[in-house]
């Protein structure tokens, strides 16, 4: 039977980017008739089924496998396209895969009666298509080009109200953004290609290629601090690390669906993975300017995330909180423990945003058009358990597991990244401690946020509708809960490990071990989850008492507030000095460009003109001039002799006589 | 009667024609044009197919195909001296794929003037004279023969600029025309220079053949441009050196670079949307060719002397260009300076003389080629409506022309260099050339390839804010209810003409081997004839 079925894992994999990339073509030519998406969540289920069992079961924990073909030659270099597939890859794959699935058939109900869907189910395909391309690509320059390509997709899906300006305003900042950091991804690529010679993955990364044995040697060279820094700054950009987080939050502007799929769980995730793919080129000085961002993203998203009112917001801040905690594994050394977060994280927060999206779609539903009320606004809420039960189920759940609460996969993720910073800074001593007693903190503001959510939205009354009988509220649809049950399924422990309390024992740390530079500290694997869970516990219980029995210690909107809701002015900053600053440069060069090089031409041009005036004066006036000078004084000469001939003989005889006076006055002075 | 001679003088029948043809079958002009157009476009398939990529060209007559070479002037001066000028053509990697580039751009161009009403005839003669010209340029490897088709090129667009441009049509026709010619003119000089000074080794005659004045051996012991025992000077600077700047400075107007690009913009908004097509889509590939082929080919220990200086115009080029373009109302014109800023790839790519680079900068050429020749073809589609292109004046264009949008979108997005499209390719290989050149020591600083690559990034910006400005958002015309009724969507027409350009854009982006190939051997020829000065 197994024999029947089989079939190469490279073909496989290949299949598996091939069905999103047939749904987006088929979607792209039918248009506007195939609006009930069923192709494209055919295509995705294809890749499930085939990333599933013929590319992700034959290869984890085995041999790696590599096809390539050559693409194009320029000069002596090959440049080859191709699949690599090992242990990271299959698991990217497999969960790109596994997340997608769902999302689409929450879509199917949730966008349903958009009069834009068929553009919806085009750019979900053409994204699933890139980002399963992107896992699997087997070199830099393939890489990026999917890389940009998902980043397209997620402009698309920013933008898809594209009537709002808002939404084009945030796809626009993505873009840009995301440019930034994919100019730092190429010239990572031109330095390693100068240096090098290759841009194959195997061929750098593999452990038996010769090239890598040497990237140790090559770390103390000024080239690969800057080739560490610029792809750093690619993975910054994507993973919306600070300063570059600034285009996520706006990107909510999306369909929730997109947000849960591609602003949470896959594509922004695709900065942590770059990371890890290119891991041995960073030096020390580069890992730890990569922890200390790392830090400083997650402890101002959590920081930031406290005060939004907006649903989408709260959990936006959280998931640049959780990939500074993913960039900080990366940064002491630990990136599979950043992998094992990443993919715990991209269950439980893509359930978050599915959970949150069923929320507004229900809000929006109960909300009369006229009102004009934000159904996104959780001041708006509270008391929906009575009315959405699953979904306030799925939701804690998720929200445990982002809290990190014991029996969730999140605990097991997060306390291995807790844990290895730990161990790094013992090791270190004395100011590196700063960085893992800051992620314990990071971790209390997390269970405090994400608390604070659930009880203003599921708990006390509602404020907008004050006869609580009121039956505007359901539970949200079917198409739409089971999808998000399955992925609360997956936020507990049990998928990763059976031991509910040790992350060693993942299956998942397991195939991506590796060797870190620190020693392990037993006494930490103990001590480290209680800290953690009674920290949360309180935070937890803070917000009981804050927002459900109406403690509230402080003033309503205190200077903190304000500053963490408006992201400590840093939107602000960057429009003032950045934006404005190129607008005026550009407005001055062209100015510039108008008045003094053009001026220039125009002004050559003036000249010319003028010395042809001056030319044409003196040609008329001067040379034109003495020519009729010279006819004008023998015309007058002429003209004066003239007279002499008038005929009369005394004046002829005078004339004649008064000549020959002359000649002989000059004969007798001479 | 070789194949680049029925290639280059079809059109010029054609126009022969079209001038014979009584009033009253005027209209038909067009038809012959399309005809001898698409006619050289399946020749230049043909010649594509038929292409060796093994063969290098450059400065080897012998690895040249389609070659035909006929003796046209031979004039005996003096006792000894003889002119030796030659009908001279041939194709190598560099000439092949401008040669494909250019007969798509024209096949472009003759779609987008189908609506003209103004004088048809002279209209398409002077379109087919104008191709010939080109297609000479192209192919002409006497610089005599190039110097005559590369004059010619002027005379058609002066006037289809002059007479069927828009307002300031007459000044934009006369400081473009004056412009080159301020650089033709000088160049005429140092042909005249190379010819007294280059002889050919088997008459022993003075020659005006480039292939010889590529080969040292063939200069005079002291002549002007001599390399060994060169003396000559002009104002304190080398011969050679002077011949090189005059060389280069010609070119240079044509691409355009900053700071001889204000002929650019004037000319794209006053000329008709076709003449736009092909003077972006062509007529500034004429420069990067000629400084490849010209200026790298006859000087190459000039061209590594002065590459740090190319590199540095060719950076200037690019940010100055895409700031330009950012602060620009005028859709027309914002494209106009987007090309001088994608040009400066060419520039850059060039200059660092590695084959990433140069490789990287033929394809932008021809990636520039057809993709400028959209935009500008797209933005003639909402003047021909409504007779306004500020940015400022539409909103919302997504919902009210979806189809156009999205015609809009793509272009763009393979214009800021989106992988997947060819502008990319050709981007990003001058970046890893520059980045390159520090490594095999032809000397461009990285800051240089860091300076590019902002470019990268601001031809997002300005793109991307367009779009916003005018396509998203709700819908809203400063012309209102008139204009709303104008605006139709994009007809077959001009579908027709779009699905090709951007098609080549996408294929290309996917399989730039169908570039690479023909162009690799090439390349590598030309820069490994510079890299012995290095």
């Amino acid at each position: 039977m197994m024999n029947l079925l089989h079939i190469s894992p490279i073909h496989a994999s290949l299949a598996v980017l091939l069905f999103p990339l047939a749904a987006f073509l088929y979607q792209a030519l039918r248009g506007k008739q195939d609006q009930s998406g069923i192709v494209g969540l055919l295509g995705i289920l294809l890749s499930t089924a085939a990333s599933a069992f013929f590319v992700f079961f034959p290869i984890w924990q085995q041999t790696p496998v590599e096809a390539t073909a050559s693409w194009f030659t320029v000069g002596k270099h090959t440049f080859s396209a191709g699949i690599l597939l090992n242990n990271l890859t299959v698991l990217m794959q497999l969960l790109v895969c596994i997340i997608a699935l769902p999302v689409h058939i929450y879509s199917r109900v949730y966008m349903k009666g958009d009069p834009g869907i068929h553009r919806y189910w085009m750019y979900l395909s053409l994204f699933c298509f890139a980002m399963l391309a992107l896992c699997v690509a087997n070199n830099l320059l393939l890489m990026y080009v999917f890389w940009e390509l998902v980043g397209f997709a997620s402009y698309l899906l920013i933008g898809f109200w594209f009537t709002k300006d808002a939404a084009v305003q945030a796809n626009k900042k993505a873009f840009i953004v995301n440019r930034i950091g994919d100019i730092g991804f190429l010239i990572g690529i031109a330095l390693v290609y100068a240096h090098m010679g290759t841009l194959n993955l195997s061929e750098l990364f593999g452990k038996q290629s010769p090239l890598f044995e040497q990237i140790p040697l090559w770390h103390t060279e000024r080239w690969m601090t800057y080739a560490g820094l610029a792809f750093f700054v690619g993975a910054m950009a994507k993973s919306a690390q600070f300063p570059f987080h600034v285009w996520l939050p706006d990107a909510m502007e999306g369909p929730t669906s997109v947000s849960s799929l591609i602003h949470a769980a896959t594509m922004v995730a695709a900065g942590v993975f770059l990371l890890a793919t290119v891991f041995p080129l960073f030096n020390e000085s580069i890992l730890l300017v990569i922890a200390i961002i790392g830090t400083i993203t997650a402890l101002t998203a959590s920081y930031f995330a406290l005060a939004q009112q907006d649903i989408k917001k709260v959990l936006a801040f959280s998931t640049i909180s959780q990939l500074g905690f993913m960039v900080v594994a990366v940064g002491i050394g630990a990136w599979n423990a950043a992998i094992f977060h990443l993919v715990t994280h991209a269950f439980f927060k893509c359930l978050l945003f599915l959970c949150a999206g069923a929320i507004i779609h229900e809000m929006a539903h109960a909300i009369p058009a006229a009102a004009k009320v934000d159904p996104q606004d959780m001041r708006n809420m509270g008391g929906l358990r009575r009315f959405m039960p699953y979904t306030f189920i799925l939701m804690v759940i998720a929200s445990l597991a982002l809290a990190g609460f014991p029996l969730t996969s999140g605990f097991l993720s997060k306390d291995s990244i807790v844990i290895a910073a730990f161990e790094w800074a013992v090791e270190r001593g004395g100011t590196y401690l700063i960085i893992p007693i800051v992620l314990v903190l990071v971790s209390f503001l997390t269970a405090f946020y994400i608390g604070r959510m659930i009880f203003k939205v599921f708990f006390g009354k509602p404020k907008l509708w004050s006869d609580e009988k009121v039956t505007v509220f359901h539970e949200a649809p079917k198409g739409m809960w089971i999808p998000m049950a399955f992925l609360g399924l997956c936020s507990l422990f049990f998928v990763f490990s059976f031991n509910p309390i040790s992350h060693q024992n993942a299956a998942l740390m397991q195939g991506l071990t590796l060797l870190t530079g620190f020693q392990p500290i037993d006494s930490l694997h103990m001590f480290i989850p209680i800290v953690l869970i009674t920290g949360s516990a309180i935070g937890w219980w803070l917000g009981y008492r804050w927002y459900v029995q109406g403690k509230y210690p402080f003033q309503e909107n205190n200077a903190w507030v304000q500053h963490a809701q408006k992201q400590a002015y840093i939107n602000e900053f960057y429009q003032f000095i950045i934006v404005r600053s190129t607008l005026y440069l550009s407005r001055g060069l062209y100015w510039f460009d108008h008045y003094i090089v053009d001026g220039l031409t125009n002004g050559a041009a003036s000249v010319t003109r003028a010395v042809g005036r001056v030319s044409a004066w003196v040609d008329r006036n001067l040379v034109d001039g003495l020519v009729n000078l010279v006819a004008q004084t023998s015309y007058y000469a002429g003209h004066l002799l003239r007279w002499v001939q008038n005929g009369r003989l005394q004046n002829y005889m005078g004339f004649a006589f008064t000549m020959v006076l002359f000649g002989i006055l000059y004969l007798v002075l001479r | 009667m070789g194949f680049l001679s029925i290639l280059i003088f079809l059109p010029l029948l054609a126009a022969l024609v079209m001038l014979l043809l009584p009033k009253s079958a005027a209209g038909s002009a067009k038809y012959l044009a399309l005809a001898a157009t698409a006619g050289q476009l399946l020749l230049t398939g043909y010649l594509y197919v038929h292409f060796d990529s093994a063969q290098a060209g450059i400065n080897d007559v012998n690895s040249f195909q389609y070659v035909e070479q006929l003796s046209w002037i031979r004039l005996q001066i003096g006792a000894d001296k003889l002119l030796e000028i030659d009908y001279f053509l041939g194709l190598d990697g560099l000439s092949l794929p401008l040669i494909v580039l250019s007969a798509v751009v024209m096949l472009m161009a003759i779609g987008a003037s189908w609506n003209v009403t103004k004088s048809v005839k002279g209209y398409f003669a002077l379109l087919m004279l104008l191709n010939t010209a080109v297609m000479g340029v192209f192919c002409a490897l006497d610089f005599f023969l190039f110097y005559v088709f590369y004059e010619v090129m002027l005379l058609p667009l002066y006037f289809l600029i002059g007479i069927w441009g828009g307002v300031r049509r007459e000044y934009a026709a006369v400081k473009f025309f004056i412009y080159t010619l301020l650089g033709s003119v000088f160049m005429l000089l140092v042909i005249v220079g190379l010819y007294f000074s280059v002889t050919n080794p088997a008459t022993g005659a003075n020659t005006f053949n480039m292939l010889h004045m590529m080969n040292p051996a063939n200069y005079g012991e002291e002549s002007f441009f001599g390399w060994v025992r060169n003396f000559h000077e002009i104002f304190g600077i080398p011969a050679r050196l002077i011949g090189f700047a005059i060389l280069f400075i010609a070119f240079a107007i044509k691409v355009p670079i900053v700071p001889l690009h204000t002929w650019l913009p004037d000319a794209h908004v006053e000329a008709p949307t076709p003449v736009s097509i092909i003077l972006a889509g062509i007529l500034l590939k004429v420069g990067g060719y000629g400084i490849l082929r010209i200026c790298i080919g006859i000087f190459p220990d000039m061209a590594a002397l002065s590459n740090w200086w190319l590199g540095l115009i060719g950076v200037i080029s690019i940010l100055y260009g895409a700031f330009n373009a950012l602060a620009q109302k005028d859709l027309k014109r914002l494209i106009a300076y987007s090309s001088v800023s994608h040009m400066g790839f060419v520039l850059l790519g060039i200059a660092t003389l590695t084959t990433e680079g140069i490789s990287g900068a033929m394809f932008q050429m021809i990636s520039h080629g057809f993709l400028s020749a959209a935009l500008f073809f797209l933005v003639g589609v909402i003047y021909d409506r409504v007779h306004d292109r500020d940015i400022y004046n539409f909103r919302g264009l997504a919902s009210h022309m979806p189809r156009y949008t999205v015609f809009v979108a793509i272009a763009f997005f393979a214009s800021l260099g989106l992988p997947g499209f060819s502008a990319f390719i050709g981007e990003a290989f001058v970046i890893i050339g520059a980045f390159n050149s520090e490594s095999v020591g032809t000397g461009l600083p990285r800051w240089m390839a860091v300076g590019g690559s902002i470019g990268i990034l601001l031809s997002a910006v300005y793109f991307l804010w367009t779009l916003q400005r005018m396509f998203f958002g709700q819908t809203r015309f400063k012309g209102g209810e008139e204009w709303a009724t104008a605006l139709n969507d994009v007809t077959m027409r001009e579908q027709i003409i779009l699905y090709p350009a951007l098609a080549l854009a996408i294929i290309l982006g996917i399989m730039p081997s169908l570039v690479f190939t023909p162009l690799n051997e090439s390349v590598m020829r030309l820069v490994s004839v510079v890299s012995s000065f290095l």
